[in-house]
């Protein structure tokens, strides 16, 4: 272990006296996660719906004695979707061009057959095709939901006046027809006007049972029209910036760049310096200088995956964010960080051994980081074959163990399985490396 | 009494064959010239020599302590010549003190990274490097071509005590005649083959 420690050694003497290829180590992983946080929160923008009217909505509409604003419960609907009106030919060309990811077509007769309220109205939508368009096709579901919760209402007060009517009598309109009813009130009365007898009793019982079965119409109308509801309680937990989830990719991201870069270029460094050959003479056999990479990679990866998690706990910690306590959890991160660094390392130090010098093993490093990080982020429902590559490598291993350190309530299960998957990789990366260290070329 | 000996040694890197199968015996006390023009594979067999380098054939039987300047600059960069000294004294098993002699006896700077060397001090450096053990063979590849006439005598000292006191220095270099007076016999190497 001698040698691999004085390599080590030497090794972080040098990378502290280059502070700015630390700040740029640093920095820069920052810098990508913030970028796909801006990325993936315009994936969670709202998508643009071209409203084509070929009814020609009036500005307000009535239906069973409400009174819509067109253009406000719009509004109000679309919360989810940017809603743009369209002529019929625009919104087929920007559809087509991808421009917008659905068209709503409000179709003629649509106000008409709303009003009468005897048969649901149509809405037409057409959606983009292609991964999206689920989602697309979702948003658009969860926009008419909406407008139907609003008009249940109105269906229900309609409904519910002619069970008035029948109840308490009164004139009404149907299909635009006016006609006159005495109801049920209006019938008891002449009932008990009436000589009693048996028949005109049987049917005072009728009309005495009908008044208290149509008095419940009102509650039963509605449980039929929303067997469930949805109550919406006070907001709760963290917003998705400090989430488990981000953390656990932030640190991953930060580590696999770090670790990466730092081996491969540690270890092509050696050839640059002209040194392998002496190193070679029986003073640092390559198996122990590959260890030493990786030990680098280990080391480096704790120290500034932990200065990213100490940030995030002072973030939560000030703002008072619920959800699982970070610091008690901190030891256990370190070293999940220790153990993913070097898995990383290794595959960095494999990637130094390969190149022909440190320029080279550098980039080809960074080049190599975004590839393995979204593997690891595209989830295995999505595409298998990604998964499948991703379980080869060490990052998504590294993600879970964080998830799991620093939010499980039990993490010990997943810590034991992605750990046994880092040391794994680890040493399989490591052996190749030792295997690819070029030979000393006079 | 033979010190080094290398039997049948070959190098090939890839299709290229950089060495072919050579006998070269190096003996206690003697100071041996290597020669020969560009790309011969004289580095090569140093390198083969010193087992910096595995051959592809044949055997090498060396004593513990060998000490061997590469012909380009083989240090860190970004370390100073104490500290590579001192780096290296560490993984050869040498006391430190060792390490401080030689940076005093080389005259070598202090406090400069050894990237920021002259070419000369720097190959100073490596010769320091290669006599940390205390070398019983010592092997120098073009050990004197960035050095003035000063230091260039003082490698050519270092290189008779060496044999003076029981070991053996084979020196690679295209400038035979500054070993006329120096090596005890000249090997001659052309296109990978002694000649």
């Amino acid at each position: 272990m001698r040698p691999v420690w004085l390599v080590l050694r030497k090794d972080v003497r040098t990378l502290l006296r280059t502070p700015a290829l630390l700040a740029v180590l640093l920095a820069y992983p920052v810098m990508i996660a913030a970028l796909l946080g801006l990325v993936a929160g315009y994936a969670n923008a709202k998508p643009r719906v071209a409203l084509v009217d070929e009814d020609g909505l009036p500005a307000h509409i009535v239906v069973g004695r409400h009174d819509f604003n067109v253009e406000a419960t719009i509004k109000e609907v679309s919360r989810n979707v940017t809603l743009v009106r369209l002529g019929e030919d625009e919104a087929e060309r920007e559809l087509a061009d991808g421009k917008v990811v659905a068209v709503l077509t409000v179709p003629p007769g649509f106000v008409a057959t709303l009003q009468q309220m005897t048969k649901s109205p149509t809405l037409d939508v057409s959606v983009t095709r292609g991964g999206t368009s689920g989602r697309v096709r979702q948003q658009v579901q969860a926009l008419v939901y909406t407008l139907n919760q609003k008009l249940q209402r109105a269906y229900i007060d309609a409904n519910l006046q002619y069970v008035r009517l029948l109840l308490h009598g009164g004139d009404g309109t149907f299909l635009g027809e006016n006609f006159n009813v005495i109801g049920l009130d209006g019938t008891k009365k002449i009932l008990d006007a009436l000589p009693q007898s048996e028949r005109v009793k049987r049917i005072q019982r009728f009309v005495h049972d009908a008044r208290l079965a149509l008095a419940q119409t009102g509650d039963a109308l509605h449980a039929t029209a929303a067997p469930i509801q949805l109550v919406e309680l006070p907001q709760r937990g963290r917003t998705a910036s400090l989430s488990a989830q981000v953390q656990s990719y932030a640190l991953g991201l930060t580590i696999t760049f770090l670790s990466l870069v730092l081996a491969a270029g540690a270890l092509a460094g050696e050839r640059d310096e002209n040194v392998l050959g002496r190193l070679a003479r029986g003073l640092v056999p390559s198996g122990r200088l590959v260890a030493a990479k990786v030990a680098l990679a280990g080391i480096v990866a704790t120290v500034l995956g932990l200065g990213v998690a100490f940030a995030f706990a002072a973030v939560i910690v000030i703002g008072d964010a619920p959800g699982g306590e970070p610091w008690s959890r901190l030891p256990l991160l370190a070293a999940g960080l220790a153990l993913t660094g070097a898995a990383l390392g290794a595959v960095g130090a494999l990637v130094g051994a390969l190149a022909r010098e440190a320029r080279t093993a550098s980039l080809v490093a960074v080049l190599l980081v975004l590839p393995i990080v979204f593997l690891g982020l595209i989830p295995p429902e999505v595409f298998a074959a990604a998964g499948w590559v991703s379980d080869g490598l060490p990052f998504a291993h590294g993600v879970r163990l964080f998830s799991a350190t620093l939010y499980d309530l039990h993490p010990w299960g997943a810590v034991a399985r992605e750990t046994a998957w880092l040391l794994g990789l680890g040493a399989l990366f490591s052996l190749l490396a030792r295997s690819a260290v070029r030979p000393f070329r006079p | 009494m033979t010190l080094l000996e290398a039997r049948g040694v070959a190098r090939s890197f890839g299709s290229r064959v950089a060495l072919e199968p050579t006998d070269v015996a190096l003996a206690a006390g003697e100071v041996v010239a290597l020669v020969g023009p560009n790309g011969a594979g004289k580095s090569t067999l140093l390198a083969l020599l010193a087992g910096s380098l595995e051959p592809t054939a044949g055997t090498v039987d060396r004593p513990e302590r060998v000490g061997w300047v590469p012909q380009r600059a083989a240090h860190y960069g970004r370390l100073t010549a104490l500290e590579n000294l001192r780096l290296f004294a560490a993984l050869e098993r040498v006391p430190p003190a060792r390490a401080d002699r030689l940076a005093a006896d080389f005259d070598l700077p202090e406090g400069t990274r050894a990237s920021s060397l002259s070419v000369g001090n720097r190959q100073r450096l490596d010769v320091a490097l290669a006599l940390l053990a205390e070398p019983q063979v010592l092997l120098l590849d073009e050990p004197t071509s960035s050095l003035d006439p000063t230091q260039r005598e003082r490698v050519w000292r270092i290189a008779r005590s060496v044999a003076e006191g029981g070991g053996a220095v084979l020196v690679a270099t295209h400038h035979w005649e500054e070993l006329a007076g120096l090596a005890d016999r000249t090997l001659e190497l052309v296109e990978g083959r002694l000649a």
